[in-house]
């Protein structure tokens, strides 16, 4: 499909939603819902990410006048789930602006102590691993290494500077490293 | 002289992001030509990196989309999230209130009473190929649209049973009154149908009991969840609604 009939479909669906077409408003939400539920999984934990995937599709929903087809529906709908998801966090008390560029000496002492991974990272330990991120941390790395997102994307929706996004990506990847390394030395080598 | 490991390893994430300025690469690579460990972490780095890319998206669960089609249909907006779920007091005239909406759902819910058919109503299937492929499509698509139905009402169900005592007894009372009219009226639809598996009537009229019975479940869920979230004018509405939309 090329990009202006994508752009065609997509604005043809929106405008099928907002004419309550039946079935219209479901095909946006079954072609979006996992995407967004793992990205609010991801970054929120699954007991508050199903509330928040409500909100995210019911915002959506309320909103779909807004959007004008400048980028693929499924781009409206991320960048919206992002939006919530980081007003999620903030309504918890996370704060993005007072994280650091610098990096905890702790971490970067342990960084070439810790050893090597051995293998593949699993995905299942790497899910588990995030679980002990902070949640600040957590997000940016959610947002650049799982979703793709490049720095002054992230470094603009978290009103973060550029530098302070790489930097708490790196701390996020030697703390899952550090995390990873004691899974895997909790469990029998493979022979 | 190597340069120390401390000095560069705030840049490894860069090296292994491909992100970094071309006037420091060959100062890093140099360095890790040089030291097994920082090779080590870039690696694990990458490794990380690459698992993360791999990670797809999740499947929510069914109740999700039939909490948002509910809210969607019902056109109330979406309730904020709370930093937690504190009980409401209950105010007595406002359960009043919702259980006197919510019985009009009931006096909305259509029972099958043996319509009579007419011809274009039931297909025949004798003698004609065509026909006969029309049946198994009809009884196909009926299959699946059961199946829908009832995967939609087990959902629901299973929503609704997890009540902690949220509901005022008098209202739950009443929505149980009002699924106890439905099943019934699933049931005698259910019953002409086997009779008449053709019957266009009987089918249309288990559907509709179907759609009522999701309609009150989901009522039911919105309910908890309105008032779990402590707004009493949100279940109001959702009560006024569902009594309009029965």
């Amino acid at each position: 499909m090329t990009d202006a009939s994508r752009a065609h479909a997509d604005l043809e669906l929106a405008e099928r939603c907002r004419a309550q077409v039946p079935g219209a408003f479901d095909e946006v939400y079954r072609a979006n819902a996992p995407r967004l539920f793992g990205l609010a999984c991801r970054m929120v934990g699954r007991l508050d990410a199903e509330d928040l995937l409500q909100e995210i599709f019911l915002t959506a929903h309320r909103k779909l006048g807004l959007y004008k087809g400048e980028s693929a529906l499924a781009t409206w709908l991320f960048r919206l789930a992002t939006n919530l998801c980081l007003d999620h966090l903030r309504s918890r008390g996370v704060r993005f602006s007072q994280m650091s560029e610098h990096l905890d000496g702790d971490i970067e002492a342990n960084a070439a102590g810790t050893g090597a991974i051995l293998g593949v990272v699993d995905r299942l330990d790497l899910e588990r691993a995030m679980v002990t991120l902070t949640a600040g941390c957590r997000a940016i790395f959610v947002l650049h290494d799982v979703e793709g997102l490049e720095h002054k994307e992230i470094a603009k929706m978290l009103g973060i500077s550029d530098g302070t996004s790489k930097s708490q990506l790196h701390k996020a990847r030697l703390r899952l490293r550090e995390a990873l390394a004691g899974q895997q030395s909790g469990r029998p080598r493979p022979r | 002289m190597r340069t120390p490991c401390s000095d560069i390893q705030s840049r490894l994430s860069l090296l292994a992001d491909g992100d970094l300025p071309p006037d420091q690469d060959a100062a890093i690579r140099a360095h890790l030509a040089e030291c097994a460990e920082c090779r080590g972490l870039v690696a694990d780095l990458q490794q990380i990196r690459a698992s993360a890319r791999g990670l797809g998206p999740v499947t929510p669960p069914d109740h999700i989309w039939i909490e948002v089609a509910g809210q969607v249909r019902l056109g109330s907006a979406p309730a904020p999230l709370l930093p937690a779920r504190t009980r409401p007091s209950n105010a007595a005239w406002q359960w009043v209130g919702l259980a006197a909406a919510l019985v009009l759902i009931a006096t909305g819910a259509y029972v099958f009473r043996g319509t009579t058919e007419t011809p274009a109503s039931i297909v025949q299937s004798a003698g004609n190929a065509n026909e006969a492929g029309s049946v198994e499509a009809v009884t196909t698509e009926l299959g699946l649209a059961m199946a829908h139905y009832e995967k939609a009402v087990a959902e629901l169900e299973r929503i609704a049973k997890t009540d902690d005592g949220t509901l005022d007894p008098v209202v739950a009372a009443t929505l149980q009154r009002n699924i106890g009219v439905i099943d019934q009226a699933i049931t005698e639809s259910r019953t002409a149908l086997t009779e008449a598996p053709a019957s266009a009537p009987a089918r249309d009229s288990l559907f509709a009991a179907l759609r009522q019975k999701i309609n009150v479940l989901q009522t039911t869920v919105l309910l908890i969840n309105q008032i779990r979230q402590g707004d009493q004018e949100g279940a109001a509405r959702v009560a006024a609604g569902a009594g309009k939309k029965s």
